[in-house]
């Protein structure tokens, strides 16, 4: 588009002419394309599975890089004021080997208890383990870009974990990369309890890396600074007993809790088969599925 | 000395390098790619860097690439950035017609005036992801979108800036 006028020649003037033809085409094609992504995300899955696999190596790449030089400049803070930091690990590790040890004993009681009651119980070991590669840091919606793809058995709907927490569940899956819905977009909701009393919470995400949680039963504000909340395994996709936040501040019927597993500092990011998988498909039946 | 003389020899006359014709789109295309990097952060506060180079490639001329090619640079976007397929096509090609219609009502454009225009583009960008997301199931307050937009505001000049240089290098000025 180039000239305003064509002026007499006929080839100008239809040249102008169909270029705002291709354009207004391409609005109604983008149209198009953008209804379907919305209405049938799964369309695109194959066309977006290879775009991740064109970008998840060369991130993976990088990312070893800034690992490096970040731990570089955090291992200097280590030698700063040593000897008081040590006596205070010290303490910190004393007191912890002692819970550890009243924490084996209720375990192994637990064991106990669940033979008794010839309860069986399926273990899930971990799929795959990757690392947190990227993220969607130029959309309000908090994706993560993870190392490890469908040739490593990934598949759309596992929850991912990290050691520290809760980190999310995958949405799109390539050949060697996929993306994770983090537990602070807002669109991720996951059923989940308080630990101190076991009260049923929800925890969705406030699109800016706090998470939002509320009671499921009516009454006074049962959070307290501190709390943890951990995962309940109601609705079968995200097993249980596994911590997803720290809450940090009191609304009026809730709280805003902060995630455990901070997604720049994970250091390995490991996918679990769903836990129940036949009630998270009725799940998925009713009700659509996100992007 | 003349400042002339300390510059880098170049020949007088040189002209554009081979690929000057793809060399816009090919900068587009690598700023889309910027959405790859390993920036891991929980605020998603940076720009859109490849709608900001195409409206700094189209804001500084009207011939950066043929119109149809907004549609294609559009796609690559959606595909690097995560953006629902449809966004960006949609999105680039009005921009593309837009700006035509605008050129064509205005002689010339300021340097403000054109930085108030890439606000408005900025805007209407950041505003339609908000739409976006809430028609997605992840409503949020517009506040959110708040900051994103200033910051994409502040560095459009930056980018025009580069682009600006890159124009000069391809066609040998």
């Amino acid at each position: 588009m180039a000239t305003a006028r064509p002026g007499w020649s006929r080839r100008a003037q239809y040249g102008l002419f169909f270029s705002f033809l291709a354009v207004i085409a391409g609005i109604i094609v983008g149209l198009f394309l953008l209804v379907l992504s919305l209405v049938a995300p799964a369309t695109f899955n194959g066309v977006r599975g290879a775009a991740l696999d064109v970008t998840g190596p060369i991130a993976s790449g990088l990312h070893e890089v800034t690992a490096t030089a970040t731990g570089l400049v955090s291992g200097a803070s280590d030698y700063w004021d040593a000897a008081s930091q040590n006596g205070e690990l010290k303490r910190e590790r004393r007191a912890m080997l002692r819970r550890m040890v009243e924490a084996k004993a209720i375990l192994q009681e637990n064991g106990q208890l669940k033979a008794a009651l010839q309860l069986r119980e399926q273990t899930h070991d971990a799929i795959a383990a990757g690392r947190i590669v990227g993220s969607s840091f130029n959309s309000p919606r908090r994706f993560a870009i993870l190392s490890v793809g469908s040739k490593d058995g990934v598949r759309v709907g596992m929850p991912v974990r990290s050691a520290d927490g809760l980190v999310g569940r995958i949405i799109d899956t390539g050949a060697l990369a996929s993306r994770v819905l983090l537990v602070s977009d807002r669109a991720n909701i996951v059923p989940a309890r308080l630990l101190r009393g076991g009260m049923a919470v929800i925890s969705q995400g406030r699109g800016d890396g706090t998470i939002d949680v509320r009671p499921l039963e009516v009454g006074r504000n049962p959070f307290k600074r501190g709390d943890i909340i951990i995962t309940s395994g109601t609705g079968g996709l995200y097993p249980p007993l596994v911590p997803i936040a720290r809450i940090v501040k009191l609304d009026d019927d809730g709280a805003v809790a902060i995630p455990l597993a901070d997604p720049a500092n994970i250091s390995f990011a490991i996918v679990e088969a769903p836990f129940e998988p036949a009630a998270s498909a009725d799940e998925a039946s009713t009700q659509e599925s996100t992007p | 000395m003349v400042r002339a003389a300390l510059a880098q020899p170049r020949r007088i006359g040189k002209g554009p390098s081979r690929f000057a014709a793809f060399v816009p789109a090919t900068t587009v295309v690598f700023a889309s790619l910027l959405a790859a990097l390993p920036i891991v952060t929980s605020a998603g506060w940076y720009p859109d860097f490849g709608f900001l180079v195409f409206i700094s490639w189209r804001l500084l001329r009207s011939d950066p690439w043929p119109p149809w090619w907004a549609a294609a640079l559009g796609f690559v976007n959606d595909l690097f950035t995560g953006y629902p397929i449809g966004f960006s096509i949609a999105l680039w090609s009005a921009t593309m017609l837009a700006l035509d219609l605008i050129d064509r009502r205005t002689m010339w454009r300021d340097y403000w005036i054109e930085w108030v225009l890439a606000a408005v583009l900025l805007a209407i960008d950041g505003w339609l992801q908000w739409r976006l997301a809430a028609l997605v199931g992840a409503p949020l307050p517009f506040t959110t979108m708040l900051p994103p937009l200033a910051i994409a505001i502040f560095v459009f000049p930056m980018s025009a800036w580069l682009v600006a240089r890159i124009d000069r290098w391809r066609l040998g000025r």
